[in-house]
């Protein structure tokens, strides 16, 4: 086996080529058992790397760590305990939740609806998708800064477009959830709908001219064709609204900070208060770790259910 | 292939899909990562205080050739002073570097800083109430050793020309109950506000009005100057979701009411914003903000109250001097040259107590140039060049009695009134909260029940379910 290796180098010194008919040339066992341990040390440190901020916050969870605590002891699950025992903490789960869901299904329809009608090339379509993609650039934070002042009764565009006055409160306790919302579906149906749009653009043509010629409408094409064809790439865009909103914070925080009250305190901006502003570690890790219980649960539903669409539309599964 | 390696794959597949999806669900965790800011925080306790090391006679020059670097926030003080550096430079020989961020996420960045012990920052601007959170673990410089070493602090410092309130108000020992101006001295004053009220003088006199003096006539005049059919109301002040709700106007009239926000029983701090006088004071309040405040009044920070004032749509502010007196400057807002300031109702008994806000110079326990941070805190806090700071033309209120009396008095001829309400409160000017180290939670959770008050909440049982949360947390 050296003989062969030496040998190799020797000609390769030489200029001369690899051995002719003498097969595949050997490499040594133990280089050839190490390799995949090579292989996979860039993916180990990224994983590392990526895990050990996570498993440090979830370690965080079980200790009593706060500024005023700089020696914590592990508590087991105290934390979770005070946590879930907290009315507070159930309002933003239930703030949380509506949140996701009412931001994630008006993005959807909307985005699925404004996906449909640029498809239909036309000058004003083009121009409207460049247009539509501005909100995308635009940082949450910024956007939030941004409606604060729309919103504002002294003085924003709002109330005066509306004919509202300086009486009408965006952000009071029974506005601000949904007011909220408004933003976020301001700055995110542009992204289900290119995402869709791009879903729309990649089908294949043959089944609607198929259709065509068998005098199919348009209503019956769109139901019966396209919707489970697109399936696949409107659930990876609910998904991907889905695991957002639940971890909102920018615009949210920007606006209200959770305010009126408790009206619009998400679990972020629970873990936020906790953690930055009160200096409770332990706490806000709880929060943080239920979150990600949360999100992870979820996202593992939803991508079961969008395996399923794209076989489904792979005609693999019916 | 054979079921037992399709069983492999297969369950690699499972691994791969799990940890798929833990990377994806994780990024549910950037605040987890932020949770982690004391990863170095292991151990407590400060570092040692370098006072002691510090040995003969005083020199500007002693730590000539040192770099240090200070953390601030653009305010009129930073921006008053950086100038100035290049002054400090060529007394010293130290060379600074001031890194600025936003105010809005300025104790962010150095909560998370100090928890980190990094010292990167050598001093750093901070309010007294923060020394209540930042102190016990450690991560402050006790700068009384340095003020008491004539090695390391000039004769000519004088630090009792800064007002006692200032001095009382960045000095505690940590333990609840305890007053303020027992302990360290955990940063050194070096501007201030106190909470009075500005108003439009153009339309009380348009008006033939003049402020009000009692909590009752100051209440009936905020409604009578309200117009929402002209987009004008009576009074602004802070209404947000933030401790700093409730510091400025609010504590200091609910002060000159007689209330308390907590006593002291049996070693136990008991929180008192539920006594009668407090509910009754606390409903008024909102009872104001509701008929002559700002229409989204919970969302309303201290930006949004002057800003209102100079745009001459609130006719009066019930906040901090300095945050007011800019906005009289010429050309600084569209009511500029019409703006005045009084002190604000007094109290049943003629207490004009008002609560203070102090920024602060501070350093850094982790910081390796402690003397250069000390020479750079002294020179900053000194008489000299504060005096040249509030000549900047935006220092207000310096924190010395000599610096006010001559400089900055010579500010003051287009500001009416801001010089008498000076005088009238300043004695009666100090941090008129009880110390406790839960201070930012509790505090927010007193801005919430107003703002749940606010929505509809019966005050009584509200400002009860505050105090019992509050009593398990400060004494906790």
């Amino acid at each position: 086996m050296t003989t062969t290796v030496h040998d190799r180098d020797t000609r390769a010194r030489r200029g001369q080529g690899p051995r002719r008919g003498g097969g595949p040339p050997t490499v040594p066992t133990w280089r050839r058992k190490l390799r995949p341990y090579l292989l996979s040390v860039p993916a180990l440190l990224i994983t590392v790397g990526i895990l050990y901020p996570f498993v440090l916050g979830a370690y965080y969870a079980f200790l009593n760590y706060a500024a005023v605590r700089p020696n914590p002891v592990f508590v087991g699950l105290d934390n979770f305990k005070t946590v879930l025992s907290d009315p507070i903490f159930w309002t933003s789960v239930r703030v949380t939740a509506i949140y996701a869901l009412v931001a994630t299904t008006v993005e959807t329809v909307l985005g699925v609806g404004i996906a449909l009608l640029l498809n239909r090339s036309s000058l004003i379509g083009k121009v409207f998708e460049r247009v539509l993609i501005l909100p995308l650039m635009i940082a949450p934070v910024i956007a939030g800064v941004i409606w604060r002042l729309m919103f504002n009764p002294q003085f924003g565009i709002l109330n005066h477009v509306f004919g509202l006055g300086s009486t009408f409160n965006w952000l009071s306790t029974k506005t601000a959830l949904w007011s909220v919302i408004l933003v976020d579906i301001w700055i995110f149906t542009p992204f289900v709908a290119i995402l869709v749009l791009a879903g729309i653009r990649s089908l294949p043509k043959e089944p609607f001219e198929a259709s065509d010629v068998d005098g199919a409408s348009w209503f019956y094409q769109f139901r019966r064709l396209m919707l489970p064809m697109m399936w696949p790439y409107i659930l990876v865009a609910v998904i991907f609204r889905f695991m957002d909103s639940l971890k909102i914070f920018d615009h949210v925080f920007v606006l209200t900070a959770g305010g009126p009250g408790t009206t619009t305190r998400t679990l972020q901006i629970g873990a936020y208060e906790d953690s930055i502003i009160n200096l409770n570690y332990s706490i806000g890790s709880t929060y943080m770790f239920l979150l990600w219980a949360l999100v992870f649960l979820t996202a593992r539903y939803l991508v079961s259910v969008l395996g399923k669409a794209q076989r489904r539309a792979a005609g693999s599964e019916t | 292939m054979n079921d037992m390696s399709s069983r492999r794959l297969s369950s690699r597949r499972d691994f791969l899909r799990v940890v798929g999806l833990g990377g994806l669900s994780m990024a549910a965790l950037p605040a987890l990562n932020a949770c982690g800011v004391g990863t170095g925080g292991g151990s407590s306790g400060a570092a040692k205080n370098g006072a002691a090391d510090v040995t003969g006679s005083f020199d500007w020059k002693k730590a000539k050739g040192q770099k240090i670097k200070i953390l601030q926030t653009p305010h009129p003080y930073q921006q008053s002073f950086q100038p100035l550096l290049k002054e400090f430079t060529a007394k010293t020989g130290i060379e600074v570097t001031a890194d600025l961020v936003p105010e809005a996420d300025y104790f962010t960045k150095l909560n998370t800083e100090l928890a980190g012990k990094s010292g990167e920052h050598d001093v750093f601007m901070t309010g007294a109430y923060f020394i209540w959170q930042y102190g016990p673990p450690g991560w402050m410089e006790d700068l009384k050793p340095w003020l008491q070493n004539d090695s390391a602090t000039s004769q000519e410092y004088a630090f009792d020309d800064i007002y006692e309130g200032l001095r009382t108000a960045t000095s505690w020992d940590f333990k609840p109950g305890s007053p303020l101006g027992t302990g360290g001295q955990w940063a050194i004053p070096w501007g201030f506000e106190t909470n009075v009220v500005a108003y439009n003088k153009k339309l009380f006199d348009s008006k033939g009005i003049k402020p009000a003096d009692t909590w009752d006539d100051f209440q009936q005049l905020a409604v009578d100057l309200t117009d929402r059919s002209n987009n004008r109301y009576g009074v602004s002040f802070r209404g947000s979701k933030s401790w700093a709700t409730i510091h400025p106007g609010f504590m200091t009239q609910y002060t000159r009411m007689g209330c308390k926000d907590y006593t002291s029983e049996g070693g136990n701090l008991k929180a008192a914003m539920n006594s009668p006088e407090a509910v009754t004071f606390t409903k008024q309040w909102v009872d104001l903000a509701k008929k002559a405040g700002p229409t989204s009044w919970t969302t309303y920070e201290y930006p949004d109250c002057t800003r209102d004032l100079g745009d001459g749509t609130a006719a009066m502010v019930y906040d901090a001097d300095s945050a007011t007196y800019p906005k009289n400057k010429p050309g600084a807002s569209k009511q500029a040259g019409n703006l005045a300031w009084s002190p604000g109702p007094a109290g049943p008994d003629g207490s004009y107590a008002t609560n203070l806000w102090t920024w602060s110079l501070a350093m850094n326990s982790a910081s390796k140039k402690k003397l250069a941070a000390w020479l750079f805190i002294q020179w900053a806090t000194g008489k000299e060049a504060m005096a040249q700071g509030v000549k900047q033309g935006a220092f207000a209120d310096p924190t010395r009695k000599s610096v006010f009396d001559s400089a900055f008095k010579q500010t003051l001829g287009d500001f009416p009134g801001y010089l008498d309400t000076f005088e009238k409160v300043v004695p009666e000017t100090k941090i008129q909260f009880t110390p406790q180290t839960s201070f930012f939670e509790t505090t927010e959770d007193w801005a919430v029940a107003l703002q749940d008050i606010y929505s509809g909440k019966d005050a009584k049982s509200r400002l009860d379910d505050l105090a019992k949360s509050s009593n398990s947390k400060v004494n906790a």
